[in-house]
């Protein structure tokens, strides 16, 4: 009798200690960048036999729905700026001075990140997560999920998540596939540093399984947690101003 | 008959003003020839090509109701997802034969990009019932490998542009990533089985594959973008006719909100390519009046010299009782005989250059004559249409040109005529 107790204590105890998928997801894209933060980052993208490029920007994000980006260095691209208000996103031209309106789809400066993964759009509102179950990857325990797209719309029919299980619900890696099956890029994030209040990964690095040799990785440089950021900073007409 | 023989005899009595005067209209005879049969070969190129990869003689699209077009030769691709482009491709055939369809071919037209090892480009992305449409495989000619096998899903037929651009030869790996109308992001693997030779411009960006696969790349089961039509007669009054007997049949599809369902003669759906053919007879028509010009500037010319160098003769002939009108009419039909030996000898000059160049063609070595000729190479035709237009303008043109030293002549009075030194 009391072993069956026991038995049944710890498959309760374990159950309890294994929260479920959609729980995970959420914690893990919660652990990078808090519900509002301030940050500042460096893009690096690599292009086979080409010169690396650099950019630096300042980021402000608030929630999943508001988000802005603006390019600090090198000087020809200073001023360019991304803003992300719900559904849209915008994309200011200094030389031209003029706000377009450009797709979540459309890649980010450039690089191998579409805006749609600069700006953190929550996966738990795209996706239908599964615990698939547990793998050990860069040398960490990790929970592996599997992310099935709601409908098909959604840019990636299926994305494998990897989070640390060691408390931290850091993600690890991320692949994306088509609706093909076939993997089209993955995200690794490494380089677990303190910054702001606390530790947690500050590089980012997006390779496309289509071009061999091409990657581009952001680095955050700062970040500070404790920025009330009002909503007007999100509007268009702040982002032409260069507010 | 008796003034017949006068003409002729009255111009070989100038044999040199008359020939510099014939040899002008001559080689104007020529220019207008050899022009019309440069026009005539970018219609029929322009036309084929639009017939056979793009439109057929008819063509049942969707396109969203505030669809603009751009005077672009994309204009004629469906914009939209045609919902059972097979089975209507298939009913049209079946229940058009009787009306004089010959076949319906669904065909998906779709963009994005191709990457190849580190090179990527935009791409035209077009699935094809390799087993039917047979036309493609006429316009696009393989020029290394072979045309789209039937039971290779996995086969790609790029244009050379694109093999150059990729490095890719046949036998070679090529990627194709798209976003499908519903947002999504997909994939596909290919292996080029030919490439084909370079035709008109908006053609280098194009990769074809199988149908099947193009429906799985843009995630539409059954559908396509473009059905095309080939008619037993294809002249474009033919192809109007056909409109109502196609829209009938394709009155069941259902597309989504804000788009609507088009059937389209080839005229209508390829504005552009009929934009250009407009533009080149319009070219030659300006051409033509300068040539026209020139042309009875010389008659005019060379006939008043003869009404002046025979003064007396026509003083004589006047004096012997022929009346003005016949004097007009002696003059006028010199200038009709000479007009039609001219345009004799320039429609041989002139058709001659249209066969010579008809077999060889001529290259369009720039971007801008490629895009005008729908092609980097134009093959000149001979129309006798054409050809006959230019002749019979010609003979008009003398024989306008000497009514006015006709009638100079006709004025001369007889006993001043006479005493004409």
């Amino acid at each position: 009798m009391c072993e069956v107790l026991l038995g049944v204590w710890l498959a309760a105890a374990s159950a309890a200690a294994t929260p479920d998928a959609v729980t995970i997801l959420e914690k893990a894209e919660r652990s990078v960048l808090g519900e509002q933060a301030a940050y500042t980052l460096r893009m690096t993208v690599v292009r086979p036999k080409k010169p690396e490029r650099v950019v630096e920007m300042k980021g402000w994000k608030k929630g999943d729905a508001l988000g802005l980006v603006r390019y600090t260095s090198p000087p020809k691209e200073r001023g360019t700026a991304y803003l992300r208000n719900g559904e849209n996103t915008w994309m200011f031209l200094p030389a031209a001075e003029k706000v377009v309106r450009v797709g979540d789809k459309q890649n980010f400066g450039g690089g191998d990140f579409q805006n749609s993964d600069i700006f953190r759009l929550s996966l738990a509102a795209d996706y239908d997560p599964t615990l698939a179950g547990e793998e050990t990857v860069d040398g960490e325990a990790c929970w592996l999920l599997e992310l099935k797209a709601k409908d098909r719309s959604v840019a990636y029919d299926r994305v494998r998540y990897w989070v640390r299980r060691d408390g931290t619900y850091f993600p690890v890696r991320a692949e994306y596939y088509t609706i093909s099956g076939k993997k089209l890029k993955w995200l690794t994030l490494a380089a677990v540093e303190k910054l702001g209040r606390r530790a947690r990964p500050t590089a980012l690095t997006m390779e496309s399984a289509l071009d061999a040799g091409a990657h581009t990785t952001l680095r955050f440089l700062t970040i500070d947690d404790d920025v009330k950021l009002d909503d007007r900073l999100f509007t268009t007409s702040a982002l032409e101003r260069g507010e | 008959m008796r003034f017949l023989k006068i003409a002729f005899r009255n111009l070989l009595r100038a044999k040199r003003r008359n020939a510099l005067a014939g040899g002008t209209m001559a080689m104007g005879t020529a220019a207008l020839v050899l022009g019309g049969g440069l026009v005539d070969g970018i219609a029929r190129q322009l036309t084929q090509n639009l017939v056979a990869v793009q439109t057929g003689h008819v063509q049942v699209v969707v396109r969203p109701e505030t669809f603009v077009p751009q005077n672009s030769p994309f204009d004629a691709y469906g914009q939209r997802h045609l919902p059972g482009a097979v089975a209507l491709a298939e009913r049209i055939e079946r229940e058009g034969k009787a009306v004089g369809v010959l076949e319906a071919v669904p065909y998906l037209y779709g963009r994005g990009s191709a990457l190849a090892g580190n090179r990527s480009t935009l791409a035209t992305i077009i699935g094809i019932d390799a087993a039917r449409d047979g036309a493609i495989a006429r316009v696009h000619p393989p020029l290394a490998g072979r045309f789209l096998p039937v039971d290779d899903i996995t086969a790609t037929y790029i244009s050379g542009a694109m093999a150059r651009k990729l490095r890719l030869e046949v036998g070679d790996s090529v990627s194709f990533v798209v976003q499908t109308p519903q947002g999504a992001v997909n994939s596909i693997d290919a292996v080029v089985c030919g490439t084909f030779r370079k035709s008109a411009p908006w053609h280098d960006m194009t990769f074809y594959i199988p149908l099947a696969a193009a429906q799985s790349l843009f995630d539409w089961p059954g559908g396509g973008t473009n059905v095309k039509i080939t008619l037993r007669d294809g002249s474009p009054a033919a192809a109007a006719r056909m409109v109502p007997r196609i829209e009938a049949l394709a009155a069941g599809i259902v597309v989504a909100k804000g788009d609507r369902l088009h059937v389209e003669p080839y005229d209508r759906a390829g504005r552009f390519a009929f934009s250009i053919v407009e533009a080149n007879r319009s070219a030659l028509v300006v051409l033509s009046t300068f040539l026209f010009l020139a042309a009875a500037i010389g008659i005019v010319n060379a006939m008043l010299m003869s009404v002046h160098s025979r003064t007396r003769e026509i003083g004589t002939m006047r004096a012997v009782g022929m009346r003005r009108r016949g004097v007009v009419r002696l003059f006028i039909l010199e200038g009709v005989v000479l007009g039609v030996l001219a345009a004799a000898s320039g429609l041989l000059i002139g058709g001659s250059l249209v066969l010579y160049y008809s077999a060889r063609g001529i290259a369009m070595n720039t971007f801008t004559l490629a895009w005008m000729a729908g092609g980097d190479r134009l093959f000149p035709v001979l129309e006798p249409a054409s050809a006959a237009q230019a002749v019979v303008a010609i003979v008009a043109v003398s024989a306008l040109a000497a009514v006015y030293p006709a009638y100079a002549a006709s004025r001369l009075e007889p006993r001043e005529a006479l005493h004409h030194v």
